[in-house]
């Protein structure tokens, strides 16, 4: 099974994508717990792209382009997007230390992404034909 | 699905129950009204979350704002966090920083 959609880079496309996610973790019969790390994970980077991605001021909001493909092991769900590259897996993330200390003393930033590598069994990154791919997979 | 947010207050304690979805398009809602109840120094903040059903990073970053801004010594409580909610605090370490509670008071 393998669908494609493309969808506007804005915070109201989030709900959509999480929506879609959900039907295609039911079709797949996957446990609750799996499809809502699968769900987190897609929605960090989703969320990065469209509120980041896009920050120079003669820049288009070009659609992402998703592509959910179910094998019979793996679920996963590919963006393809036209902003800024970016290579969330080269991104730097909170560290053990970091996560121990208190919310006073802690760096903001990087949680959407730790979140987004490890909710998944899978996170791939490509730059191509000036595309940013993001690939993130769980195994079923 | 989106986000209702709803502030009460009770003796010296802030509840907000937060129902939905939290994600970044949603967050400003809850933003504004954390916001709004640090300014009037509570000496507890609840967040009732019973029914979010789901939770990014941009509701992580309202739990660490407020605790920056009311300061250790007040505390912040969740009543009733869904299971993948905790599984997020946990992965984060930020379960260390709140009270999990079944009911409130």
């Amino acid at each position: 099974m393998k669908k494609t959609f493309s969808i506007p880079a804005e915070p109201d496309s989030l709900e959509v994508i999480r929506g879609h996610i959900d039907s295609v973790a039911e079709d797949a019969g996957l446990d609750k717990k799996k499809a809502y790390k699968l769900k987190l994970a897609v929605d960090e980077i989703a969320a990065n792209i469209i509120n980041y991605g896009f920050q120079a001021t003669d820049s288009v909001k070009e659609p992402i382009e998703i592509t959910m493909e179910l094998l019979e092991q793996h679920l996963s769900v590919t963006l393809e997007d036209h902003a800024i590259p970016f290579n969330p897996l080269e991104k730097a993330i909170p560290g053990e230390e970091d996560l121990k200390k208190e919310p006073e003393d802690r760096p903001i930033g990087g949680l959407g992404i730790m979140l987004a590598r490890s909710n998944v069994d899978d996170f791939s990154y490509e730059f191509s034909k000036g595309k940013n791919i993001n690939k993130l997979t769980i195994h079923i | 699905m989106s986000l209702t947010v709803h502030t009460q207050y009770s003796e010296n304690a802030a509840i907000i129950t937060v129902e939905g979805s939290l994600d970044s398009a949603t967050a400003p809602q809850l933003d504004e009204q954390v916001k709004e109840v640090v300014q009037k120094n509570p000496e507890a903040l609840v967040l009732n979350v019973e029914k979010l059903d789901f939770m990014s990073s941009a509701g992580l970053r309202i739990i660490i704002f407020a605790k920056q801004k009311l300061g250790a010594s007040v505390s912040l409580t969740l009543v009733k966090p869904q299971e993948q909610l905790i599984e997020t605090l946990k992965m984060t370490g930020l379960i260390h920083s709140v009270h999990i509670v079944d009911a409130y008071p």
